[in-house]
């Protein structure tokens, strides 16, 4: 080993925290004055119920609407989850300062405390400050959603799942990447998408596949350097810094966003959750959703044809490759239809949904692909972006 | 042992001796009369009736009691066959003892008695220790024995007594005496029948305890066959006033009454009749009466008792029951009063709330009543899925026939989530009714029937006490509710003041927390839940010192 001691000091990271530190102090400083006077202390925090989840038609994203709760520490149903708030914002605050890099694991772990006490009749009492991880994780929405902050604004990391490869360079703690020299391999998005410095790109646009294998597939096919793209995959349900870097792609370069899914209800949701954010966490869709994603496909009419149309599937092929939906599918269908006005409110989405009802079979991306990975990858996307045949 | 005068005796010279005689050998014929239908029922009334005189000669004479009651199996003697084993039921007393003159009639004649009055007494059949003695030489063909000394007496004495059941006249079998050398006086009987342990136990040992519940002035020490002592020990001195002798009120008599009243009395008019031999008629309310319905104040009462006047005698009982007469006097009665109910629960069932009263008297057809009420909650009490109900007549446990009963009726019917009890609950509910004539419901005596005065007097009372067991709950109810919440907030606070210690230093000029810092926060945390929590019977600072031993206790591990 050659080279100094003197650790390892990522300025970005740096800023990042503080900036974060200061937030939290802030947020908290009202409340550490109302215990100082004496007073009881409350936190307000905006509810993160599904009542309180709105769809905001003008910026295409789920939010958060205006209700609030007042967590009360002399509130007896509250009490517990107010010491569990303040315990999980303590326990970030210091990781902050202390230059940590917690994951929610770390968290639950490092603030699972049992109190042990004696009650007013002498006898020993214990108590966890929480149980399961279930718990922690929900306390560290509470505290992102009191401070406004994301956990990767306060540098809690978590698994990464996306990848990215493509004609762009970034800078990620110091280093400088090329996103086009990394062999059959990719970028792994890191947690903390929003440190990452986007030098230059030289695409056209960002093509976003809901499977990895899909993604290694076309890769490897130089589909992203034939047609200059970015090209994404959130392995299934996207990860937060994902979903943050597409829209940093899409917001800061200007570049269309293309989604491919499976054709079914699961594949569409996994768009939605791009596009428009996801119903549990509307909190975040603020930042992380990208409202002008394009749904590519697949689409029904991809297989069945539409009116003037041709299928992309000769009669046989599809009896080769379509799947019969289960009861499950059928019904998750009906929901998307009834319950989600940025879908029923759309009408090729509902022209979309309405066939898969008709037809009750779905299709996954890989059909299209077993037809010759060179016929999805130079044929049917190049084709369908060029006649703009995609529903946003 | 005192002698008890129960019931309504005969009197006139010439008819006590035939009508005496027809009852002793009623008795003797028809045992369950007086309780004695079978060999379990046998054992269990010689004991209460024993007991109850043993009170009687005691309690109601202003002497603290103590009374000791054994059961001993003996072996059968003589030619008598049979399975059935035999008992000796001893009972001993500190009371006023009998004088020896009196012994012989006190325990060897049926209805002893030579004056016409009313009163409280414990006894049930007017018959009490007679139908002993005579059970007693039907079983086992043995006497009754006593001892006996009164207070200024030189001797003890002693007497075997049975009664001949012909003549009703006791025959004293053996005798003796002898000179005091110890101030004892009372008086001790036993006596040797047949029984049946096995079966009358816990009704026994459940009679003994009711008896003490409501006699903690009462020193009670029982033996069972079995060779288990009960002991209650005296809890306090206080004992209810001794009920008083009262002539009967006119709304109260009935013709066989009035016959009685009219073969005893010296008044030489019905006027005179009216005034001394009735309670709440003065010389107006006599006149009145005779005038309303046509009578002569001058008439000699005997006059009433002839063959030919028999309708004129129906009349006048009559108008008795219809006039309207002054209430019965109720002064005579004697309830237990409310210090002795509760001192009794509390005793007996170590309960954490225990309430009585004692409601004004009442009447019913010219019988004077009053109801007394204990509730005893909470503490050792086993939770059951209905109250245990506990009814006394006359200062005497009622075991038998509770279903039957009026108290039941009303108990049950109560609807107790009213009063803030959730069943299954601590609850026991007694129920004491004081009366000149409590209305029995059959010949068992054993359960009270629904006399609409009664029933409504005895909701009333529960009600009333029922209600005071309401607050208290609901005051428990309160502080356990702000004792609960003194301990889930304190219990936080050593996490909250570290956490709030650990936020409020600016990102810049972090350093960890220092133990003061954290304590400052604690301290403040301390102020504003004590500050929150009112105890009942707490002051501001109990209360902060009870958050702060909980919040100092925490350990965080």
């Amino acid at each position: 080993m050659s080279g100094g001691h003197e650790p390892f000091v990522d300025e970005v990271d740096l800023k990042a925290r503080l900036k974060a530190a200061r937030i939290m102090h802030e947020k908290f400083s009202p409340l550490i004055k109302a215990v100082l006077d004496g007073k009881p202390p409350k936190l307000v925090i905006p509810k993160r119920t599904l009542a309180n989840t709105v769809f905001d038609p003008e910026r295409g994203i789920l939010s958060l609407g205006e209700e609030v709760l007042e967590r009360e520490f002399l509130d007896l149903g509250e009490s517990r989850r107010f010491m569990q708030t303040l315990l999980m914002a303590a326990i970030i605050y210091q990781s902050l300062i202390e230059n940590e890099y917690p994951t929610i694991r770390d968290l639950y772990y490092k603030g699972k405390h049992t109190i042990v006490y004696r009650d007013m009749r002498g006898r020993r009492r214990e108590e966890n400050t929480w149980d399961e991880q279930k718990e922690s994780d929900s306390v560290i929405q509470d505290v992102e959603v009191y401070t406004g902050l994301f956990r990767e604004d306060m540098l809690i990391l978590s698994k990464e799942k996306g990848k990215v490869v493509g004609n762009m360079r970034i800078r990620s703690g110091g280093d400088v990447i090329d996103l086009s020299k990394l062999g059959h391999g990719a970028y792994a998005i890191e947690s903390t998408a929003d440190l990452i410095e986007i030098l230059d790109v030289d695409a056209e646009f960002v093509l976003v596949v809901e499977k990895d294998a899909v993604f290694q597939q076309l890769h490897r096919a130089g589909f992203w350097r034939r047609y200059k793209s970015i090209l994404i995959t959130g392995s299934g349900q996207p990860d937060r810094a994902t979903r943050r870097f597409v829209r940093r792609l899409h917001d800061e370069h200007g570049l269309p966003v293309y989604v491919i899914t499976d054709s079914d209800p699961y594949g569409w949701y996994i768009y939605f959750v791009y596009k428009v954010g996801s119903i549990n966490l509307s909190y975040e869709s603020e930042r992380l959703a990208t409202p002008k994603a394009r749904f590519l496909g697949v689409q029904m009419s991809d297989v069945f044809g539409y009116g003037s149309k041709k299928p992309y599937l000769s009669e046989a092929e599809r009896k080769k490759f379509i799947i019969k939906a289960t009861d499950r599918d059928i019904k998750r269908a009906k929901e998307l239809l009834k319950n989600y006005p940025w879908i029923y409110k759309n009408r090729l989405w509902k022209r979309e949904i309405e066939l898969f009802l008709k037809r009750k079979v779905k299709l996954e991306i890989e059909a299209i692909a077993s037809k010759g990975i060179r016929f999805f990858a130079f044929k049917y996307i190049p084709e369908k972006i060029e006649t703009g045949d995609w529903i946003e | 042992m005192a002698r008890k005068r129960r019931g309504r005796g005969a009197v006139t010279a010439a008819d006590e001796k035939y009508r005496s005689r027809t009852v002793a050998e009623m008795i003797a014929k028809h045992r369950e009369f007086a309780g004695f239908q079978n060999p379990a029922r046998a054992l269990y009334q010689t004991v209460r009736e024993l007991v109850e005189n043993s009170l009687d000669a005691t309690d109601t004479k202003r002497i603290l009691p103590w009374i000791y009651i054994s059961i001993r199996e003996v072996p059968r003697t003589g030619s008598t066959n049979g399975a059935r084993p035999w008992y000796v039921v001893t009972v001993e007393d500190n009371g006023i003892g009998v004088p020896r003159t009196v012994l012989p009639q006190a325990f060897g004649r049926v209805l002893y008695s030579s004056k016409y009055v009313i009163k409280q007494t414990r006894g049930m059949f007017g018959l009490g220790v007679k139908a002993v003695t005579l059970y007693a030489q039907q079983t086992t063909g043995s006497p009754i024995e006593v001892y006996s000394s009164t207070e200024g007496s030189q001797y003890v004495y002693m007497m075997k007594i049975r009664i001949d059941t012909s003549r009703n006249t006791p025959q004293v079998l053996e005798v003796g005496e002898w000179g005091k050398k110890v101030g004892w006086k009372g008086t001790r009987v036993s006596v040797r029948i047949e029984g049946d342990w096995r079966r009358a136990k816990s009704k026994i040992i459940e009679y003994v305890r009711r008896t003490a519940i409501i006699a903690p002035y009462a020193e009670i020490i029982f033996e069972t066959p079995d060779g288990e002592i009960y002991y209650y020990p005296r809890t306090t001195k206080k004992m209810p006033e001794p009920p008083r002798e009262a002539k009967p009120h006119p709304h109260g008599v009935n013709l066989e009454d009035l016959r009685e009243i009219v073969r005893a009395t010296p008044a030489k008019t019905l006027k005179e009749m009216l005034i001394t031999e009735f309670q709440s008629v003065g010389e107006k309310s006599a006149e009145e009466f005779l005038s309303k319905y046509g009578f002569d104040p001058d008439m000699n009462p005997k006059e009433l008792l002839k063959r030919d006047n028999e309708e004129l005698l129906v009349k006048f009982v009559e108008a008795l029951s219809q006039f309207k007469f002054r209430s019965p006097k109720s002064d005579y009665l004697s309830p237990l009063g409310a210090e002795i109910i509760r001192e009794g629960l509390k005793r007996m069932f170590a309960p954490e709330w225990v309430e009585a009263i004692t409601r004004p008297p009442r009447s019913y057809k010219g019988h004077p009543f009053i109801v007394e009420v204990g509730i005893a909650y909470g503490g050792a009490i086993k939770p059951l899925e209905e109250p245990l109900l506990l009814r006394y007549a006359n200062k005497i446990p009622l075991l038998y026939e509770e279903r039957e009963d009026v108290s039941y009726k009303v108990v049950k019917s109560i609807n107790w989530k009213n009063y803030n009890v959730d069943f299954p609950a601590p609850l026991i509910v007694l129920v004491h009714i004081a009366s000149t004539k409590v209305p029995y419901k059959g010949l068992g005596k054993e359960s009270i029937s629904e006399t609409p005065e009664l029933e409504s007097e005895i909701r009333n009372a529960v009600q009333e006490v029922a209600r005071k067991l309401k607050v208290y709950i609901a005051r428990k109810t309160r502080e356990e509710e702000a004792k609960r919440k003194a301990e889930a907030l304190a219990r936080y606070i050593p996490e909250v003041a570290w956490s709030l210690a650990m936020l409020s230093k600016p990102p810049e000029k972090w350093s960890p927390p220092k133990p003061e810092e954290v304590a400052t926060f604690k301290e403040k945390l301390i102020d504003i839940v004590a500050s929150k929590i009112k105890i009942a019977g707490m002051n501001d600072e109990e209360v902060r010192r009870i958050v702060k031993e909980i919040a100092d206790s925490v350990e965080v591990e």
